[in-house]
């Protein structure tokens, strides 16, 4: 009967105490980004993980925004652990050799939290979190970020990641207490991952869950044929509009309109020049490349092949001989590059000396 | 589960997981400009066409600090940089490095990764990977007798640009056999016929996802709208700013429709002319080397008559006779230096006119498609 109050619970983020730092400490929550790989290395533990154990723990390392405010996720190597319904141990040992193994390849990377492959939380959870954000060893005076990742088999993957705040009950229950917050987090990429995950997104889509590396030209046939695809879907919603069999929507056309008008507009003239400029580039740079090829199998051949003529000085002259070609196709090349480039010959002035000085000695 | 692999099952194909093309990718990424080199962990599985690579896991090596002095020989003729990237690109044989993987592989062994090492991986820019340090790197993996190893190369300038690009290469046997006995003059290349060509072979490479993977990546995407058919939007504000038409790690990759010349032709161009140069070198060494044999020589033939003559003196005069044979101990004639690095700067030329075929291939195909889009009257 009473009107429902609205109980809040402020979260703020647990602040080390005495922290010394010039800038102002934020109580914001960490937002957490996480890369594809480290996701990747979690899942490929739970799958290996022993047959008597149903969750997995290991460490997460990253790098830290200036203030704290922001983690990134970026590598996590597993850490053995037995549980049992009443007590849970974690090797230290091994986590602290692996911790330093890894920050010899990669001294970027510092502890800043762990995972865990099955999504509850409970005082095991507490106890380890508690562990991983001490002081000395843990994240301190950073909170420590708690990943989990949960495996069930037949439901969906679900990963989300907190940190925690102490919280007490008792003084000798504090230990393996506290209260997890969840915190934003998403996976960031770069171009070269983008790459990587378009190839592994094709093999999920096949049977055997495999794909051989394709070719340039195989990605290239891929994504036009996408485009493609999609502009079919535009034509088809844009005629379907016009014979008034769908519903138009202005902001739509509107996109459309900006998006069509983004083709530059040049006259024939010009687009057929560039055109023709831009293949010979591109033809002549190939036909270089194969020669260059040829003329030093040529002389790879002729300079082993010249002492089946009997004796060594048969091939000095050879050898001159192949040198004077080697010149000629280098200021060939060098020509064709300075022709396009103008005046980008910086070292060439100094090279066509240094190959003068062979020649007379 | 691996039945025991005989040397003659010959290594037809490597599978690796997403979760190593993933971290190789972010290494090297993350160490560019200079080579990020680790190791592989996996096993191989046979069959009756014959043994297959699967690799599952890897890490990546710390660079190493230089421990071993350069080699008398190579001194000779080369001068060693001790910069970071050779010594990143020497880390596999490095000897610390050594340790650190048997450290590595014992720690991952207890959480039930393979412990098998299949080889190692190296990442380069524009193909500019074959030189000494990784022929050398390859050996050490190749040397032990039955092994299966293979080397991965990454090419980061050419993935973020366009499709991923991995290759997995192995020294051919013939090469082995060469390699062993350390000497490549001209005889003894002549004897086993050796070319460029043979240096190197490449083994077809597949990506495989594990199950687990599978549904997750199925399930990343947004789960499919609940209505039949999206609202209009609003305006176009909304368009760009609907979480719905969210960006999607999975999307089509759609920039390899990037047309751009210029910078790849640049850097081949720049490439060719160092590869060039190296021949040039090379060359010279062994043109210098040739006088210098031909000057030993008419020393050593002038030296001679004149002993003859001596003898001949000698003899009239009933004296002892010198030794005619002593000008192997007086004279000594130069070493011929090796053609290994001609024959490596010949397999990398050809490395490059691969990759400008394919560009050219590619880049043809997108130019005559721009052109048709701007000029619609005339598809020939």
């Amino acid at each position: 009967m009473g009107t429902s109050q609205n109980n809040y619970l402020h979260l703020a983020r647990p602040l080390a105490p005495a922290a010394v730092s010039t800038t102002a400490p934020s109580t914001a929550p960490l937002s957490v980004s996480l890369l594809p790989q480290a996701l990747f290395s979690i899942l490929d533990h739970a799958s290996r993980r022993p047959a008597d154990q149903e969750r997995v723990i290991g460490t997460l390392l990253g790098t830290r925004s200036e203030d704290g405010t922001e983690v990134h996720i970026t590598n996590c190597y597993a850490v053995p652990h037995t549980e049992t319904a009443e007590q849970v141990e974690v090797d230290m040992d091994y986590q602290k050799a692996m911790l330093s193994l890894h920050l010899r390849s990669t001294p970027k990377e510092v502890l800043v939290g762990w995972y865990a492959t099955s999504g509850e939380l409970n005082t095991f959870s507490a106890l380890i979190q508690n562990f991983y954000g001490q002081q000395g060893e843990g994240t301190f005076p950073h909170p420590a970020v708690h990943l989990t990742v949960s495996t069930a088999p037949g439901r969906d993957v679900d990963a989300r990641t907190y940190i925690s705040a102490p919280i007490g009950v008792t003084a000798e229950r504090a230990a393996d207490s506290c209260l997890f917050i969840p915190v934003p987090h998403e996976i960031r990429y770069g171009d070269a991952e983008k790459s990587g995950l378009e190839m592994i997104a094709i093999a999920k889509e096949r049977e055997d869950r495999s794909l051989l590396l394709q070719t340039d030209v195989e990605t290239l046939e891929r994504a036009i044929e996408q485009v493609l695809e999609m502009l079919e879907r535009v034509s088809n919603y844009v005629s379907n509009v016009l014979d008034e069999e769908a519903e138009p929507s202005s902001a739509l056309g509107q996109f459309l309109m900006n998006t069509l008008s983004l083709a530059p507009k040049v006259d024939a003239e010009s687009v057929e020049r560039d055109f023709n400029n831009h293949i010979q580039d591109v033809l002549l740079v190939s036909y270089l490349a194969n020669t260059i090829r040829t003329q030093i199998d040529l002389s790879n051949r002729l300079a082993t092949a010249a002492l089946t003529m009997g004796h060594a000085e048969g091939a000095p002259p050879t050898d001159a001989q192949q040198q004077d070609n080697k010149q000629q196709s280098d200021r060939g090349g060098r020509g064709g590059r300075g022709g396009r480039g103008g005046g980008r010959s910086r070292g060439g002035g100094d090279r066509d000396y240094q190959r003068e000085n062979p020649l007379g000695l | 589960m691996a039945e025991p692999t005989t040397a003659s099952a010959p290594l037809k194909e490597v599978q690796i997981e997403a979760l190593v093309v993933m971290r190789i990718i972010k290494h090297s990424t993350s160490a560019f400009p200079t080579p990020a080199t680790g190791c592989l962990l996996g096993m191989d599985v046979a069959d009756n066409v014959g043994t297959q690579i699967q690799v599952t896991n890897c890490f990546p090596f710390p660079a190493a600090a230089p421990d071993q002095p350069p080699s008398q020989q190579e001194q000779q003729y080369y001068q060693q940089p001790t910069d970071a990237a050779t010594l990143a690109a020497g880390a596999p044989r490095a000897k610390s490095n050594v340790a650190y993987q048997s450290e590595m592989v014992k720690y991952l062994r207890e959480v039930n990764v393979d412990a098998q090492s299949v080889g190692w991986y190296i990442s380069t820019s524009m193909g500019n990977f074959v030189n000494q340090n990784f022929i050398e790197n390859q050996f050490f993996y190749q040397k032990v007798t039955d092994e299966k190893t293979v080397a991965l190369v990454f090419d980061v300038g050419r993935s973020s640009a366009g499709s991923l690009s991995l290759k997995a290469y192995r020294l051919s046997p013939s090469f082995m056999a060469s390699y062993r006995e350390g000497k490549f003059n001209t005889e003894a290349i002549q004897k086993s016929n050796l070319r460029y060509q043979d240096i190197l072979v490449e083994l077809p490479l597949q990506i495989h996802n594990s199950h687990l993977l599978t549904s997750f990546l199925h399930q990343l995407p947004q789960p499919p709208p609940t209505k039949n058919a999206l609202d209009f939007p609003s305006s176009i504000v909304d368009l760009t700013h609907d979480p719905n038409i969210s960006s999607n790690p999975l999307a089509p990759n759609l920039d390899h429709l990037d047309l751009s010349i210029d910078p790849f032709m640049e850097k081949t161009c720049d490439l060719l002319l160092d590869s060039i140069e190296a021949h040039q070198t090379e060359q010279n060494n062994a043109q210098y080397y040739q006088r210098s044999l031909a000057r030993e020589q008419t020393k050593i033939q002038a030296w001679q008559a004149k002993r003859k003559q001596e003898n001949q003196l000698r003899g009239q005069q009933k004296q002892p006779l010198l030794d005619e044979n002593e000008w192997t101990k007086l004279f000594k004639l130069p070493q011929e230096p090796s053609r290994l690095e001609s024959m490596l700067v010949g397999r990398q030329v050809e490395q490059y006119a691969r990759q400008v075929d394919g560009f050219s291939a590619v880049v043809s195909g997108k130019m005559f498609g721009v052109r048709g889009t701007m000029l619609p009257g005339d598809i020939a």
